[in-house]
């Protein structure tokens, strides 16, 4: 049989032990033990707990007497109106911060679109004019050409009517362009060549010899091509030098 | 005085609004069993009055932290078990056990009982006192407080470990290291009975 330890036999004593029943039949069952737990009984018990004297009546005043200078007054906390508004507070933090974002933000996007617009206006604009002006122009004087030189072998007009349909539209937005812009020269020349267009979109599929020769006189389709030439060169050289006196060099053909 | 059907947060809530008075409320709830405790520990009036100082000093400054998780009673009784134990700390070194002529109670030296003296079971009674005296001034503080918690207090090891800061497990050992060194003080007592 295993003995209980001393520490064991305390725990026993102070009703602290794990297994309280354990021990208890052990000390029941084991005669050594029971003498050793005896014996620290004994001693434990002998242990006296000392009385403390009786205070005097006026003990708490003279420890308050001793201390009370020393004590400082507590503040009336201002905490407590502090915890009540503080979220509120954060709350507000929240929203001016989201204001102030706001405001920034829309700020922010005005200058950037003034300056976008500032940077396309008017160079950056002028330049896409002239790309889609210059692409115009080369199409239709295309389009002249292959009218100027057609010939009773190739007198299908499906392919120019086809073309034509498609300068048509984009020849509008040009012409409107040039007249928003008070540019009265390329207005007339456009407009001319808007009538042609819309005289070859709504040709028959089969042209005569004698059709396109009617075309052509009744346009004036050489000199359109000529003045198409000349568009094209000022738009090539937009400088100023070369817009006071255009050039009248035309593409080669 | 006014406070005196109030509950202890409401006392604490008023001195903390700057009612200092209020405090002497508290005190006067607790004195009894700081004073106890403190006299249990240190072993004698002068030491355990100091110790009373010193908890209701510490207790008004850490008003403000009490958070209610156990009772005040019990608050209380941890500073009043820390105080003590320092009190003891302090005065240990000077506080050997002497062997002293007189017999002053105010004194902390142990009066050994005169074999002459009286009839026997008065002789073993001062006997036995005074071993007990002189087993616990050879005790460490911790130790002392320890088991004055445990056998005199019949505190849990638990609200030992809670009052002196440490670890369940240190505070049963110290417990167990005060028993067995005050059974070694005691027994030369047993041989003679």
């Amino acid at each position: 049989m295993k003995h209980l330890e001393e520490a064991e036999l305390v725990e026993h004593y102070y009703e602290e032990s794990a297994n309280m029943a354990d021990s208890e039949r052990h000390l029941k069952a084991c005669p050594v033990c029971a003498k050793r737990y005896a014996e620290l009984c004994r001693d434990l018990d002998g242990v006296a707990t000392p009385t403390p004297p009786a205070r005097r009546e006026d003990y708490i005043e003279q420890v308050w007497q001793s201390i009370g200078a020393s004590l400082p007054v507590y503040e009336k906390p201002r905490r407590s109106w502090i915890r009540y508004y503080r979220p509120l507070g954060w709350a507000a933090a929240c929203v001016l911060l989201v204001a102030v974002t706001f405001v920034a933000g829309r700020r922010w996007e005005r200058k950037q679109a003034s300056s976008v617009a500032v940077a396309v206006d008017p160079h950056a604009r002028q330049r896409v004019v002239i790309v889609v002006l210059g692409d115009h122009l080369d199409r239709s004087e295309r389009l002249l050409v292959q009218l100027n030189h057609a010939d009773g072998n190739d007198l299908s007009a499906s392919p120019l009517r086809s073309e034509a349909r498609e300068l048509l539209a984009s020849n509008r937005l040009v012409r409107q362009s040039a007249v928003q812009a008070g540019d009265l020269n390329v207005e007339a020349s456009l407009d001319r060549l808007e009538r042609l267009l819309m005289e070859l979109s709504n040709e028959p599929d089969n042209l005569t010899e004698a059709d396109l020769n009617r075309l052509r006189q009744e346009m004036n389709t050489d000199g359109l091509l000529f003045d198409i030439r000349v568009l094209r060169s000022w738009v090539r050289s937009p400088g100023p030098e070369q817009q006071s006196a255009p050039a009248t060099k035309g593409v080669p053909i | 005085m006014r406070w005196m059907e109030e509950s202890d947060d409401s006392i604490r809530r008023a001195i903390l609004s700057g009612d200092k008075e209020a405090y002497k409320v508290l005190m006067a709830r607790y004195t009894q069993i700081v004073f106890r405790v403190a006299y249990r520990i240190t072993g004698n009036e002068s030491d355990a009055e100091e110790a009373v100082q010193e908890v209701f000093l510490r207790g008004y400054q850490a008003l403000a932290t009490f958070q209610g998780r156990s009772s005040m009673a019990t608050w209380f009784y941890r500073i009043a078990a820390n105080c003590a134990l320092e009190v003891v700390g302090k005065r240990r070194p000077e506080a050997q056990s002497r062997i002293a002529e007189e017999n002053d109670p105010e004194r902390s030296e142990v009066q050994l009982a005169d074999i002459k003296a009286g009839p026997d079971r008065l002789l073993l009674s001062r006997e036995i006192e005074a071993r007990q005296q002189a087993a616990m001034s050879e005790l460490t503080p911790t130790e002392r407080t320890a088991f004055v918690l445990r056998h005199m207090e019949d505190r849990s090891t638990e609200e030992i470990a809670a009052a002196l800061n440490i670890a369940p497990n240190a505070a049963k050992q110290a417990v167990f290291r005060a028993v067995q060194k005050l059974r070694r003080q005691l027994a030369p007592l047993w041989v003679n009975t």
